[in-house]
Parts: structure tokens; sequence; C-alpha cells
């Protein structure tokens, strides 16, 4: 090589998505932990790309253009975590599957004072089989909240972490990611990771 | 978030991709990663400017959805692009682990979990 790059072979890209309702917080979640420039993070997602029955339906409207945010985090172990908010508002449900498509697992970000808002998205990672994980982002660190009423009240399965996460701290956010790459596992090999 | 002002382009986005769509194309993942190929820095002068960006850009190994939003182009254009790259052996394209693959090699997508899971922790 000569260039001191590594081989493309040898980095391997990884991805976690991050759902929720429209100003949840996933922008900042995304932000606290990524290594590149949040306004570098913006992406024009074409509806051509997303297959053939959209353009038959949408008629001449071909294109949409969608904040996208997305973060870069890299792995000592080889690997680069990506992180994709999923767009919050309904309308951009339309790109959730292939947002999904390979991730390695999913945060749920969830605002006690609007709960409803993420209820379309723990249906759609439960009816994938993607492993998620609960969020409840602690708004300037209240604690509304007790995590079981949160359990409760969206019917999520005990066996799905259920966890605290201010978003705008950086170590919430890592602890956060933890927990998907755990549950992941668990759901892999079927014994809790050491 | 608020909208950003975008000028009017002097070229339809699609018209950089001669009106392909890609669609018969195998889809790139967003988080593909792409790296240029020495031949790619060779065939640089012969390419266009968009296809000269791109090999300018990932001489370090950059994702899909990355070279998207720097060179302002639908992911759509980038994929059509990226795979003409690819068919000339300027760029290679990583793809990722897909489910399909996880099926047939559990202990592989275990391993890869394990790699996450130390990454991260060690951040």
């Amino acid at each position: 090589m000569g260039l001191g790059r590594s081989k493309p072979t040898e980095l391997i890209p990884v991805k976690i998505v991050v759902a929720g309702g429209f100003g949840v917080g996933k922008t900042t979640f995304v932000t606290a932990i990524s290594e590149i420039d949040p306004l570098g993070s913006e992406a024009i997602i074409t509806q051509a790309s997303y297959g053939v029955d959209e353009l038959a339906v949408g008629g001449d409207k071909t294109t949409t253009t969608v904040a996208m945010d997305f973060g870069r985090i890299s792995l000592k172990t080889g690997l680069i975590l990506y992180l994709f908010g999923t767009p919050g508002q309904d309308r951009f449900h339309f790109m959730w599957p292939e947002l999904a498509r390979g991730a390695i697992g999913a945060v749920v970000l969830v605002d006690t004072r609007r709960l409803a808002s993420c209820f379309a998205a723990v249906d759609f990672f439960e009816k994938r089989g993607t492993p998620f994980v609960v969020a409840v982002n602690t708004f300037h660190g209240k604690r509304l909240h007790d995590l079981e009423e949160v359990r409760e009240a969206l019917q999520i399965p005990l066996v799905v972490p259920v966890v605290y996460c201010d978003a705008r701290e950086k170590g919430d956010v890592q602890q956060t990611l933890v927990e998907v790459a755990e549950h992941a596992l668990t759901r892999v090999t079927g014994s809790v990771p050491g | 978030m608020a909208e950003r002002y975008q000028p009017a382009r002097l070229v339809r986005p699609y018209a950089i991709t001669g009106g392909r769509s890609g669609t018969d194309l195998p889809l790139i993942e967003l988080e593909a990663l792409v790296c240029s190929t020495p031949q790619g820095q060779q065939m640089r002068s012969e390419l266009r400017w968009e296809d000269a960006r791109i090999v300018d850009m990932a001489t370090a190994p950059l994702a899909v959805i990355e070279l998207s939003a720097k060179l302002d182009l639908a992911v759509g254009v980038v994929r059509v692009l990226l795979s003409d790259l690819s068919d000339k052996g300027a760029i290679e394209i990583t793809t990722p682990l897909t489910a399909e693959d996880r099926d047939m090699d559990s202990a592989a997508y275990t391993d890869l979990l394990n790699r996450v899971l130390d990454g991260i922790r060690s951040l």
C-alpha cells in the first residue's frame, strides 16, 4: 500500500438505529457521541432509491429532502459504528426498513411526557425482530417516571432492557449503546455476556 | 430542524447518472464503506468531476451516507456512481454483515457483536 491507510477489508461497518418520536432527542443522542461534525449530517434521500413501488404510488414526485442524522464512532476493535437517527415525522416511515436493514440493534428513545410517540418504533422493531433497548431520556436530569412504570405503559417484555439516558451526556449514551450490544449478544447466544 | 436553504441546481440530480435511478443494481447499504484503490488514483484524471471527488474523498474509508452528505447528492445518485466506479476497479466497497449472513454463520456474528461491545466499552 505504502500510503499507510488501511485496506477496506480490515474495517467493518456496523450500524445501530436510534428511533423515537419527533423531538425526543435523537439528534442530541447521536451528536453526544459522534466523532463527526453534526452539521455535515444532512443528506438528500431520493424515494427512487426505495424501489419502484413508491414511485408508482407517488406519481411524478420522485424526490424528498430529508434531514438525516447520522454519527460515526471509530471503535478500537477494527469496526466503524454508524448511528442512524430515524426521521421522527410519520411521513418518513417509508425509510425505516432501509435504515433498520442490517442494523445490529436499535435504541428507542422515549420522552415520558409523550409516551405514545414511540409506539410506532417499538412495534416496528418487535415485528422485524431487531434487538432494541428502550432509553428514557431524562430531560435536564429529571427522572419523572419509574422505569417499570414505563415498561408497563409501553408493554415492553421483561427481556428488553429499559434504561435511563440523558441524551446530552456521552457517558449515558455510551452505556445505552453497551446495553444494545449486550442485548443483541444475548439474543444470539442465549446467555448474558460477561 | 430548520430547513436548509438550497440554491437551485444547474444540473438535475439524475442527469449525472444519465437518468439511471439504480433500481436495477444491487442495493449498497448506507453504511457500506467506500475506499478508493491505487487504480482509482491512477485513473483519476480520466474521471468525471463527481467520480474524481469520490476517489479523492475515499482515500480513507467513508460510508455511502457520508459521501452523499459531503457531495450534497441524493443517496440514489451516489449509489449509481459508486456502482460504476466499483465496476471500473476505482473503488472497493466493504458491505456490512446483513441479517442473511448472520443465519449462515452465527459464530462470526457473535464474534462481531463481541467486538462491538468491547469497542463501545473502551471508548
